[in-house]
């Protein structure tokens, strides 16, 4: 018998084992369902398309990222802009929007980077530029410093002194060099690398510290909360001194001490495969899946809302309230996409917005409150 | 097979690394050792004596000559603002190491050496072990380069600079090479019995090398170099000539007289002293030095001690007197009469500050004008003398005179009055002065090449357009910082604040890269003042040049300055505003773009500057630099001439009419040369306008629109050859119809951005990109083409074909106007540090200079990219075909351009063609014959351009 058998067959058994003394969960309080939602198509609401690819609230503004073009809604009406339009490259697959100069900057997948600023689009690429690569996945930016995520690699560029920078495997722990997200906070840079785990970069001490999971397994996570739940990162969130870490094969939380892993055999996550995660705050996270929204409502009593369609002919989608994995009550909502492959969702303010492989979803928060009630 | 395959690309992948990685730190292992080093096992009887013919041979002292005045003046011809001491240009020639970091020069390195054994042969420490130098081929390896005739000739190849000040003879290679001629090999270091050496307590001998740290610039009269010039530095070495060993035998000492207590006793310092009495820094090889007449330094060389005169003499600090010299030069030596006065004057080294350092004429050249709200005080921003002058409007008398920094340029004052700030272009600052006290009372760094400026209505935020930078540098003005920068497009320029405050308006000197053989396209780059933010950027099609700006008091509309520019084919448009129209932009609040002609037929208005708007509304008055005029606008007449057209006319007919001008535009001024920037008085009645090659303002009386006085800001009367040649550069009377001068495509000596396609070699064919005048003397020949070899060439006879329709430039105006370009200086680069280089640009640099592609394989010496760019211009000066030749050329071979500031210069290559400097590889060298560059990976590239950045 095999190591990985034997592994297997003890996991799966366990759960029977603990079924027999298990009581059923209770909620510990109300977590907040969105049942509010109204939905955006290239046809019927001006998007230049249907594959929504990035999204990013800039107040009360929206910029989407879509394949085929820029998106902004403001005061209700979109406004769109297509290569015709400047736009140096179709397929917006990031969006960062500088609080500092107000520009915005776009991940292009496949032309670079541009940067759209006052009505003009700056274009920065392999060929004209320190860039490292035209596959862009996503940006973020840190005080002058925008820093971009390509499939080869991460780059920096100083918006004030032109300086670019290229991190590889040459020159930073990447085991991989197909970096898939990016975000930053205070003084420090978090990137998500497909294989390669989740890496920080120190601003200040110019070091990077890598985080990959301890157990080296690729088809399971042989113990659940050692450290990151698998080196397939999809994305990576800091929000309130909370990592936030998306993979094929479930979410990882840090709080810089401990790890804690989800998949979806004991959390409510409808799939292991996240395309997304993004944390709402130090207890709050939606995992943008391949079978819909799992959101991790209070990381304390390990609550989620998950929206999905129950049913393929279903028109609108359900919003189950779970404890761990364990569904307690389920609720209609008005949501009535037709994908549930989830790219990439957005916060803004008490709203939420998801893109999907077919469209684009908003969530009206109202009354909305963090946590449990 | 797929895993063979990877297999290979990783084994291949490896080799990559690895021979990578053993270039790096072959090439980081190797450091500068000095001649000491050298002259170890260079300098012993027999064939290994070269070090004492280097001694004395011109190379040694060719960083002491720097401190010549003549060097002084070699620089100002050659562009160069700095002391020749702290130019990398200069010092590319007169040193060795000059463009390395600290870290590779050995301890034992002394600059002062000058041109030593390292500067030809390469850095020593890889291969100066007796082992490796005893293998040619080791040493090769391991670095030591034999020189070619190629190589002396980067630094001995004529120089315009050097030709004007020395006349200097042609240089003749073989004559040269005869000269230094030091054959032989070398040896083994000769053992001399270990001692233990001691030191003394007392005083001891340093050498002169350590005095030389304190005692080198011109604030201490350059007495290292002073003595490195003299007999004195050379006493050693000359023991070694024939000559010195026939006076030797005569006097019958025997064997040589470097090693003869007779010959040392007078030849070298400190002889007679037991080793204890010297440091491990004294050299003995440095002949008399600074100890034989001032004593051993050890106890009296700190700083502290030296300042204080007792402290001094009481640490062995001697007094110098007549018996000092006397000690070794008696009456009469080899019947020579010693006279001691003349030896102490031509020894001379104390002076705290020399004569010799540059002591030309100094003049103003106001450039920007303030006024204060009570209209009394005007404060103008001059960048030749860097200073603010403060002057009562009323009286014209000045008040005061505030040295500011390197070349100040705008000038504004806070909303309360209580603060001027000025921006120094030349320094990347903005220096804040009390307006009472005239006190500076803060510099704040901003963006390169700061402008002009202006502040919000609360008096918080400073706008600074940064030309050098390409952006807006908005400061905190309470903490005196920069609080963050925005994007502008190319060159930012003038600045102006909307009526209501809301918005800032920002002019751009440049246009927007465009694709080829499409117009100009500009862009005035607005910022909303709420959130500090850019707001929109208006683009003004077909120009460039945009300059000026004010906005109008009504709110309804800015005004700006440009020109279009028809710099495609045709170049001469008779019907469309000829070859450069000269135009007044109006951007009105909706968006909409209006052109009108400044020009009118066969009177152009050549460099349109500045544009400012009196209060009422009524008048615009814009300054014509190329001409010597203002021209006053009548705002309703030009709103009437727009409102009274249609669409089409106003975008197609107005733009090139050249006969529309005169229903606008009341009258033209007569002001003094070169106008620049201008300003209204608070209450509408006066026009001040600066007079930048005058150095006076003009004043206007606006109810006569006449000028009724200048205010002379006290620059000298003597006009040199220099300013002739700076007045006849911005001067337009030369060109056929005054419609430009050779400052409208070369604006302050640099570059429009433009490619031209000039017609004289035929309408369509060999376009051609505009180059910087700034430091060029030394970089002839002239033109892509590489043609003209000289400057009067460029500027004589060809202007007077070509661009001059009229009469050609005399003798006399040609003479001046090369003057004046050679002496328009290069910026400072702002990617250089002192020292030291980022990680990114170390690595750059070992690109540049590597000899081995990314798979070890050997690039041919002429595909080497400091082949072709030596420093210190980095140019070799010649023409070659770097296979970017097109169908428009006729032409094969083109200049090797230099590549000093080589940034600020975009776009690249000889037609443009190239956006950014990386575009030159990755867009345009696809069969490596510009270097050897497809091996590279993006971040080898990308390190490359970085160190490129810092030439």
């Amino acid at each position: 018998m095999t190591r990985l058998t034997l592994i297997i067959i003890l996991f799966a058994g366990l759960p029977l084992l603990l079924c027999a003394g298990e009581e059923i969960p209770q909620l510990a309080g109300e977590p907040y369902v969105y049942t509010e939602w109204e939905t955006f198509y290239a046809e019927e609401n001006g998007l230049p398309n249907d594959h929504i690819f990035s999204l990013r609230a800039d107040g009360d503004r929206l910029w989407v990222g879509t394949e085929d073009g820029l998106a902004l809604l403001e005061d209700g009406k979109w406004k769109v802009w297509q290569e015709k339009d400047g736009l140096p490259f179709k397929v917006v697959s990031g969006i960062a929007v500088s609080q500092k100069t107000g520009d915005v900057w776009l991940g292009l997948f496949g032309g670079g980077v541009a940067r759209f600023s006052g009505g003009r689009f700056d274009h920065f690429h392999q060929l004209n530029s320190g860039l490292v690569n035209d596959v862009v996945y996503a940006l973020t930016i840190l005080d002058d410093e925008l820093w971009v995520a390509t499939t080869a690699g991460v780059s920096s560029y100083n918006t004030v002194t032109g300086e670019w920078e290229i991190f590889t495997d040459q020159n930073a722990p990447m085991e991989e060099i197909w970096c898939y997200s990016i975000d930053s906070h205070g003084k420090r840079v978090y990137v998500a690398v497909w294989g390669g785990g989740i890496l920080e970069w120190d601003v200040e001490t110019k070091h990077w510290d890598a985080h990959r999971d301890p157990d080296h397994e690729m088809e399971i996570d042989l113990y659940r909360d050692d450290g990151l739940i698998h080196i397939i990162t999809t994305s990576v969130s800091f929000r309130d001194d909370i990592m936030w870490a998306s993979t094929y094969f479930g979410l990882s939380r840090y709080d810089g001490r401990h790890w804690r892993g989800y998949t979806k055999v004991d959390s409510g996550l409808i799939s292991d495969f996240i395309n997304f995660a993004v944390g709402r705050d130090k207890n709050t996270c939606y995992c943008s899946t391949d079978l819909g929204l799992a959101v991790l409502a209070d990381f304390e009593s390990d609550t989620w809302v998950t929206y999905k369609r129950d049913a393929d002919d279903a028109e609108h989608w359900t919003a189950h309230l779970m404890v761990q994995d364990k569904i307690i009550r389920s609720v209609p909502t008005k949501l009535s996409l037709p994908n549930h492959f989830i790219i990439c969702s957005e916060f803004q303010g008490d709203d939420v917005w998801i893109g999907t492989g077919h469209g684009l979803a908003h969530g009206i928060g109202k009354g909305y409150y963090a946590g449990l009630k | 097979m797929l895993g063979y395959k990877k297999g290979l690309l990783a084994a291949g992948l490896l080799v990559m690394i690895s021979i990578s990685a053993s270039l790096d730190s072959w090439a980081a292992d190797r450091v500068y050792i000095g001649e000491q080093k050298c002259r170890a096992c260079h300098h012993n009887a027999g064939q290994r004596d070269q070090y004492n013919k280097w001694r004395l041979t011109k190379h040694a002292n060719a960083y002491a000559v720097l401190a010549m005045p003549e060097s002084q003046e070699i620089a100002k011809l050659s562009g160069i603002a700095d002391n020749p001491f702290d130019s990398p240009v200069c010092l590319g020639c007169h040193a060795t190491a000059s463009n390395v970091e600290d870290w590779e020069l050995d301890e034992t390195f002394h600059i002062q050496d000058g041109v030593q054994c390292e500067l030809c042969h390469g850095s020593g420490s890889e291969y100066a072990e007796l082992d490796v130098m005893r293998n040619p081929n080791a040493a090769m390896m391991a670095g030591l380069k034999m020189p070619t005739e190629q190589d002396c000739m980067i630094c001995h190849k004529d120089k315009g600079s050097h030709l004007a000040v020395l006349k200097v003879k042609k240089f003749d290679y073989k004559m040269a090479l005869g000269e230094i001629a030091h054959s032989g090999k070398g040896g083994p270091i000769p053992e001399e019995p270990k001692k233990p050496k001691k030191l003394i307590d007392g005083p001891k001998y340093v050498g002169a090398m350590s005095c030389a740290e304190c005692h080198r610039g011109a604030m201490m009269g350059y007495a290292v170099s002073k003595w490195r010039l003299s007999s004195h530095s050379k006493a050693f070495a000359v023991l070694g000539t024939q000559k010195a060993k026939e006076i030797a035998k005569k006097r019958g000492i025997e064997g040589n007289p470097q090693q003869a207590e007779q010959c040392l006793k007078c030849h070298s310092t400190g002889h007679g002293e037991q080793a204890g009495w010297f440091t491990e820094s004294f050299d003995v090889a440095q002949g008399v030095q600074c100890e034989s007449c001032h004593g051993p330094g050890s106890e009296y060389m700190l700083e502290a001690v030296m300042l204080d005169p007792i402290a001094s003499r009481e640490s062995g600090l001697w007094k110098v007197n007549r018996e000092t010299c006397l000690r070794c030069h008696p009456k009469e030596v080899d019947g020579k009469p010693f006279d001691y006065e003349k030896a102490v004057k031509k020894i001379e080294h104390f002076k705290k500050k020399d004569k010799t350092a540059s002591a030309g004429i100094e003049y103003k050249t106001p450039f920007n004008i303030a006024v204060s709200r009570d209209g009394e005080r005007l404060y103008i921003a001059c960048e030749a003398s860097d200073s603010l002058i403060v002057v009562e409007a009323a009286s014209g008398q000045r008040i005061a005179e505030i040295q500011v920094e390197n070349l100040p340029h705008g000038v504004c004052l806070s909303p309360d009055q209580s603060q001027v700030f000025v921006s120094n272009r030349g320094a990347d600052t903005v220096s804040v002065i009390d307006s009472q006290s005239f006190a500076i009372i803060k510099t704040i760094p901003v963006g390169d090449e700061p402008h002009q400026m202006t502040t919000n209505l609360e008096g918080t935020r400073l706008y600074v357009a940064n030309a050098g930078s390409d952006d807006v540098s908005i400061v905190d003005i309470q903490k005196g910082q920069e609080a963050k920068r925005l994007s502008a497009a190319r060159g930012a320029w003038g600045v102006s604040r909307s009526s209501d405050g809301e918005s800032v308006y920002v002019t751009n000197n440049l246009s927007h890269f465009v694709k080829f053989r499409e117009p100009c396209r500009s862009e005035v780059t607005v910022i909303e003042t709420k959130r500090d933010f850019i707001d929109t950027r208006i683009v003004i099609p077909e120009a460039n040049l945009v300059q000026g700006v004010d906005c109008s008091p009504d709110g309804e509309f800015a005004l700006v300055t440009m020109v279009r520019t028809k710099n495609l084919v045709p170049m001469t448009r008779v019907i469309q505003g000829w070859v450069m129209t000269n135009t007044l932009g109006v951007l009105w609040k909706d968006g909409r773009v209006d052109q009108l002609p400044l020009d009118e037929l066969d009177n152009g208005f050549a460099d349109p500057t500045d544009v400012v708007i009196t209060p009422d509304g009524k008048y615009a008055y814009v300054t014509g630099g190329g001409i010597d005029a203002v021209a006053v606008i009548d705002l309703d007449k030009m709103k009437s001439i727009l409102k009274n057209a249609t669409d089409e006319e106003r975008k197609n007919l107005l733009p090139n009419h050249l006969g529309v001008s005169t229903e606008f535009i009341l009258k033209r001024i007569t002001v003094g040369i070169g106008p620049r920037g201008l300003t209204v008085s608070p209450d509408g009645k006066y026009v001040y306008v600066a007079d930048a090659l005058d150095d006076a303002i003009s004043v206007i009386d606006v109810a006569k629109q006449e000028r009724i006085k200048t205010i002379d800001l006290g620059g000298p009367q003597q006009i040199t050859e220099e300013r002739m040649g700076e007045r006849i550069f911005h001067n337009a009377e030369v060109t056929f119809g005054r419609q430009f001068s050779c400052h409208s495509c070369h604006p302050d000596g640099g570059v429009d951005g433009v490619t031209y396609d000039i017609e004289p070699d035929g309408i369509g064919i060999n376009p051609v990109d505009n180059r910087t005048l700034r430091g060029i003397l030394d970089t002839a020949p002239f033109k892509w083409t590489g043609k003209n070899p000289s400057l009067s060439r460029q500027c004589g006879p060809r202007l007077a074909v070509f661009f001059t329709r009229i009469d050609p430039f005399t003798p006399e105006q040609v003479k001046a106007l090369d003057r004046y370009i050679c002496t328009i200086p290069r910026n400072p680069n702002r990617f250089r540090l002192d020292g030291e280089m980022t990680p990114a640009q170390r690595r750059g640099k070992i690109i540049f200079e590597r000899t081995m592609d990314n798979s070890g394989k050997e690039i041919p010496l002429d595909n080497r990219c400091n082949s072709c760019h030596p420093a210190p211009y980095y140019t070799s000066r010649d023409v070659v075909n770097i296979g970017v030749i097109s169908e428009l050329d006729t032409d094969l071979e083109f200049d090797i351009p230099h590549l000093n500031n080589i940034y600020e210069t975009a776009p690249y290559m000889h037609d443009g063609r190239a956006e950014t400097l990386e575009e030159i590889w990755t867009r345009y060298n696809p069969f490596d014959r510009h270097g050897v560059t497809n091996d590279m990976t993006k971040d080898q590239l990308k390190d490359l351009v970085e160190y490129l950045k810092t030439l």
